[in-house]
């Protein structure tokens, strides 16, 4: 989910979004707010991304917009100034300790399932990304909207020319893919907890995924995710507890194969 | 032209004068945490330099610099535990230790510009994540990382002891000094203008009849050798290599201060280095302890403030005025 | 230096760039390609250069197969060419542009103690912009160069090369009256044994230069002869002169 969002923004405005783990970790807090008053966990799952989504509006139109022309790396830059700022800030209101977002109501059992169990919420988890990627998968593939997206990702001039307002649809980009982090937040908080410094810790997976899979891709990010997933759970049983190592060796197979991604569009 | 020979007596001038302001640092300091924060800058100073190389130059984004470093804390934590600390050697092995590791790190040149910096940046945190690994933790210690680290031993001069802070000081100001010699030849000299001009244009180097991709791979090593040097002295100023030092934020923050202090000047860097060191390390000794703990904040609002307004750093700034 | 490709086939998808294209061009002969936009004649460089692989077919220079041969490695056997979009290195000046070029042929571009040599590329870069007639733009950037003075210094930096055989992609387009004459002459004036392939819209360039004409026309090679066997050629004048006039 966070991957898809980095991959769409990274390939409609060639920005690489630094500050896409401080939208999650944002996401996350708001999620813990929006609970700690109301109590309703579901409220919570609404009100994340939205309140992300307006972040995201807000940190491009007051200040991407001044810099594409400043080139790439002033950008990433930009986002990483960003990150700093994030994270001090959560620190600051909510301390530095972990919160634990409560298990929703109904999802705190375990499911037997051919006699294994399952964490139920864990399940759901699952539930939820298939269902939210697969929305995606089709808001991509079939909506108007997401056709506009492909064609930018293809070739933005080709946007402009048809008489697409530009910065509307670059805000627009930027504020999903935050949203898309900030729910992504949300649902994990319940089992990787809430804290500052979530936001790095998840950062690098999501690039890897995002190289793996082919940049502006959302198909790429989907299937970058199950395959680095895969690597996650089968790489310690071959390698002894070197996830990163699996991790690494599947992005260098890739990458020394296909430098643009699995289903990356070529340079 | 003729501008430039007017500025260079001035700027000898200026050279020398920020000499005796940086020889004469443990003279005026008020004690010795100062001291060790003029340290501390000035290791930061020789792995922004070393970077500078990299985005300045050869126009190579680099954002997992900081593995090379830990990769020289590591290596001179190691060699001064089990061998010896005799500090040549121990020089030698810092910046082996960079080089090495951006032989492995090479990969990433198969990429350019953003897809460079997410491979680098992905490189580096694979490198952060074996260096926390639990289960080597018996050679590289897991997440505590090394721990005392002995300082190293001067040769010919034994008795002068690295543990004082002014000694300490004047060993990484003269390797700073050194560095920054190094590298100021390097890109005055014809392979410096070589990497402008793959910076500038790759292909059309190639067609001119350069084999881009070696010479993209020996400013990756220099600069990877080089912040090695960094983070063997880094090492041993903390007594400690901790895998924190691998982590994105620390390539991030040298990345900072690269773009503030003004890219492709080497000084830049430098003064931007220091100016983040004494953010970091100069707020946590006011007294008003609720603002030293928003170093990061405060940093981060300034750093964006300079993005936005003056993406060619302080250096630019001079520049500009005096052209 | 003599070329020649070996049906040369380059497909990007469904659309084949250039078909089964055969060219043979004599060491020391000056060779002009022709034809309308689109018709191939920068792809047909690239792959004469090595900056794109054909998807079929051989290039062959001095007789040799380096169809596998990197960039750098034809540059280094004495390729050297022009671009029709200026590659020029901007943020450098018009002086360290030529310096690079001159250090690959010297070969100290790896130098960190150049020594005497450095000397030596200095002395030669004074002495190419005195023949160029360019010596006040010495320590002009490049990208604040005016478009005809690009061009120019565009033809020296492949000149710097000493090449054997140079290529050139219109190196004329959007140069004036007197700009064009000045590069036409310094092209007559290089030394004989240099081969010489120009792409160039320009009729009146062409047969001034050109020994031997080929035209391609949708990536096919349809003529290929002396100028005056060009110009009575029947399907040349449908294809491209009729057009052009």
């Amino acid at each position: 989910m966070l991957a898809a969002g980095l991959s769409v923004i990274f390939g409609l405005m060639d920005v690489l979004n630094l500050a896409h783990g401080s939208f999650y970790m944002l996401g996350a807090y708001v999620g813990l707010t929006v609970l700690g008053v109301s109590g309703n966990f579901w409220l919570a799952l609404i009100a994340a991304p939205v309140a992300l989504g307006v972040i995201g509006a807000l940190i491009e139109v007051v200040f991407f917009r001044r810099i594409y022309r400043e080139g790439h790396l002033m950008q990433v830059l930009l986002t990483f100034g960003f990150t700093l700022v994030f994270v001090d800030l959560i620190r600051w209101r909510f301390g530095p300790q972990t919160h634990s977002l409560p298990t929703p109501p109904g999802l705190e059992g375990a499911v037997h399932i051919l006699g294994v169990s399952f964490a139920s919420y864990k399940l759901f988890v699952i539930l939820f990304a298939s269902v939210v990627a697969l929305g995606l998968l089709l808001a991509w593939r079939r909506s108007r909207v997401g056709a506009i997206l492909r064609a930018g990702v293809a070739d933005r001039e080709m946007l402009g020319l048809l008489g697409i307002d530009l910065k509307r649809v670059f805000t627009g980009t930027f504020a999903f893919g935050a949203a898309l982090a900030g729910l992504a937040g949300v649902v994990v908080g319940p089992y990787l907890g809430v804290y500052p410094g979530m936001d790095e810790s998840i950062l690098v997976l999501v690039l890897v995924v995002v190289v793996v899979g082919g940049l502006g891709s959302i198909e790429g990010a989907i299937l970058g995710s199950l395959l680095i997933g895969l690597a996650n759970a089968i790489g310690p049983l071959v390698l002894g507890g070197f996830e990163a190592a699996s991790i690494f060796a599947v992005m260098a197979i890739v990458l020394l194969v296909r430098p643009q991604g699995l289903l990356g569009r070529r340079q | 032209m003729s501008r430039l020979r007017q500025l260079r007596p001035r700027r000898w001038l200026g050279q020398a004068a920020f000499l005796v302001f940086l020889l004469s640092v443990p003279a005026w300091a008020p004690n010795r945490f100062w001291i060790n924060v003029a340290s501390q800058a000035l290791i930061f100073a020789i792995f922004a330099m070393s970077l500078d190389l990299l985005i300045g130059y050869a126009g190579m984004p680099s954002f997992g610099h900081a593995a090379f470093y830990a990769a020289g804390a590591y290596g001179g934590a190691l060699w001064a535990l089990h061998l010896s600390s005799a500090l040549l050697p121990l020089l030698a092995v810092g910046l082996m230790a960079g080089a090495s590791l951006a032989l492995v790190g090479a990969l990433a040149l198969r990429a350019r510009g953003i897809y460079f910096l997410m491979l680098t940046l992905a490189f580096a945190q694979v490198v952060w994540s074996v260096l926390s690994n639990n289960q080597l933790a018996n050679v590289l210690g897991g997440d505590i990382g090394l721990i005392s680290v002995p300082r190293p031993v001067l040769p010919f001069a034994a008795d002068v002891s690295l543990f004082r802070p002014a000694n300490f000081y004047f060993l990484t100001l003269t390797v700073a000094i050194i560095v920054y010699l190094a590298l100021a030849a390097v890109v005055a000299s014809p392979f410096g203008h070589t990497l402008e001009g793959i910076r500038e244009n790759e292909g059309r180097m190639e067609s001119l009849g350069y084999p881009t991709f070696r010479y993209r791979l020996a400013a990756f090593i220099i600069a990877g050798a080089l912040a090695g040097l960094a983070g063997m002295l880094g090492g041993s100023f903390n007594f400690s290599a901790t895998p924190a030092t691998a982590f994105w934020t620390t390539s991030g923050l040298a990345m900072i201060a690269v773009i503030m202090g003004g890219s492709r000047s080497l000084v830049g860097p430098a003064a931007g280095a220091i100016v983040v060191v004494l953010l970091q390390l100069g707020l946590s000794s006011l007294p008003a302890r609720g603002l030293a703990e928003r170093w990061q904040l405060l940093l981060g609002v300034v750093f964006i403030a300079f993005v936005l307004f003056l993406p060619g750093g302080l250096y630019g700034l001079l520049r500009r005025r005096a052209a | 230096m003599n070329l020649s490709t070996n049906s040369v086939t380059v497909r990007f998808g469904a659309v084949a760039a250039l078909q089964n294209v055969n060219v043979k061009v004599a060491s020391g002969e000056r060779r002009a390609v022709i034809g309308p936009n689109g018709a191939g004649k920068t792809t047909l460089f690239d792959v004469i250069t090595g900056q794109r692989r054909p998807t079929s077919g051989k290039v062959l220079i001095d007789d040799a197969d380096v169809t596998g041969f990197t960039v750098w490695r034809r540059a280094r056997l004495g390729l050297a060419r022009t671009f029709q979009r200026s590659t020029l290195f901007a943020n450098l000046t018009v002086a360290e542009n030529l310096a690079i070029a001159i250090r690959s042929r010297l070969k100290v571009g790896s130098r960190i103690w150049p020594g005497r040599l450095e000397r030596e590329v200095g002395a030669e870069v004074s002495s190419r912009l005195e023949m160029a007639r360019l010596p006040a733009l010495r320590h002009r950037l490049a990208w604040r160069l005016g478009h005809g003075e690009r061009r120019i210094v565009e033809i020296e930096l492949a000149l710097a090369r000493d090449p054997r055989l140079l290529l050139l992609d219109e190196p004329m387009a959007g140069l004036s009256g007197a700009e064009r004459e000045a590069a036409v002459t310094r092209l007559r004036a290089l030394p004989e044994a240099v081969t010489v392939i120009l792409v160039e819209h320009d009729l009146d360039v062409v047969f001034a230069i050109a020994q031997r004409v080929s035209v391609l026309d949708h990536g096919v090679l349809i003529a290929d002869g002396t100028p005056a066997e060009i110009r009575a050629n029947r399907r040349v004048q449908e294809v491209y002169l009729g057009g052009a006039d």
